[in-house]
């Protein structure tokens, strides 16, 4: 058994250490691991709380949100009490009152250009955003910095998730820029049932495990796609493409001259 | 030409296009807007504005949210 456990972790966590692929050493690993998470609503929630469960220990949490009365149907980190709460708050108590393990630190602002390096101090981040500028800041911040990003996206009844890492292909390679303002819908217009963002979030945060442990077959290159209407997974390969400005073959080296606003488009200076 | 318009997590489809048809043609014609998806041939996305040279292509929407 590995000394750095006391024996309430050893207990608390019982069902990873008895397995070969985690054990008391991919427990310490948890333990001394720190992902951020940024976005504490639909998606973000089911990974602060499974994050928290396993041990993982250190979170940080990004949102600039206050928790609304029509948020608890899904974001279920946040309780009746905690409306008009800035929802780091909200979720930083959770953590607490889950497990003692975790330092949980709150950033209650949206991730830009002038504080993305905070995301640095990471080892793994879990993209469950609700914009595009944050979603391609962080993938392009993650790539630069080679940070892998599990990320995920969720719209009514279907779900997307996948995992970024420095040797795969980004987001980019699969959507190169962000569609023009309006053109795509959100939640808050079309709806989203509530449970969707539990099933994504989980699909998140088991990557984000999976990524703190260097365990298992990451969902890199592939783009899991959910319905669950129909109950049904389905799997979409996509490749590293060499014109891709983030991993291409003439990579952006700074975030400095990508504009996160409308299209999130690189500079062609 | 004819082309095989794969929408994922929705249904296939099987497209004829203008031998100068281009990639945008195709998505419209199964009635997406090119703003809102990734044309996908081989795993890898086609500028939407050239031509379509392949009989088969993938459409993945870009969704947005992640629930605020």
């Amino acid at each position: 058994m590995s000394l750095s456990l006391d024996a309430t972790q050893l207990d608390r966590y019982s069902r990873h250490i008895i397995m070969d692929e985690v054990g008391p050493d991919g427990q310490a690993r948890l333990l001394d691991a720190s992902v951020l998470v940024v976005g504490a609503g639909g998606l973000g929630s089911p990974v602060i709380q499974y994050l928290a469960a396993a041990g993982v220990g250190h979170l940080g949490i990004v949102d600039d949100d206050v928790v609304e009365r029509s948020n608890l149907q899904r974001q279920v980190v946040h309780g009746d009490d905690d409306v008009g709460t800035p929802k780091v708050e909200s979720a930083a108590a959770f953590v607490r009152r889950l497990n003692p393990d975790v330092d949980v630190d709150g950033y209650e602002t949206r991730l830009t250009k002038e504080n993305v390096e905070l995301v640095a101090d990471y080892d793994v981040v879990v993209d469950a955003s609700d914009n595009f500028p944050t979603r391609y800041l962080v993938n392009d911040f993650c790539r630069i910095h080679d940070i892998p990003v599990a990320h995920g996206a969720i719209y009514k009844f279907e779900g997307q998730a996948t995992t970024l890492v420095p040797d795969g292909p980004c987001y980019r390679c699969l959507f190169p820029e962000a569609p023009e303002p309006g053109t795509v819908p959100d939640c808050a217009t079309t709806g989203v049932l509530g449970v969707l963002p539990g099933t994504l979030g989980c699909i998140q945060a088991t990557e984000a495990v999976k990524l703190a442990l260097d365990a298992g077959d990451p969902l890199v290159g592939r783009l899991l796609f959910y319905d669950a209407m129909d109950m049904t997974f389905e799997t979409v390969p996509y490749r590293q493409n060499p014109d891709c400005l983030v991993c291409g073959d003439d990579p952006i080296d700074s975030v400095a001259d990508v504009e996160y606003t409308d299209a999130c488009t690189v500079s062609s200076d | 030409m004819h082309v095989t318009v794969e929408v994922v997590g929705e249904e296939t489809h099987d497209v004829s296009v203008d031998d100068d048809g281009t990639y945008a043609d195709l998505v419209r014609a199964v009635d997406l807007s090119p703003h809102e998806v990734s044309v996908l041939v081989d795993g890898s996305p086609v500028p939407e504005d050239q031509p379509v040279e392949v009989d088969r292509v993938k459409v993945l929407r870009l969704i947005k949210g992640g629930a605020p």
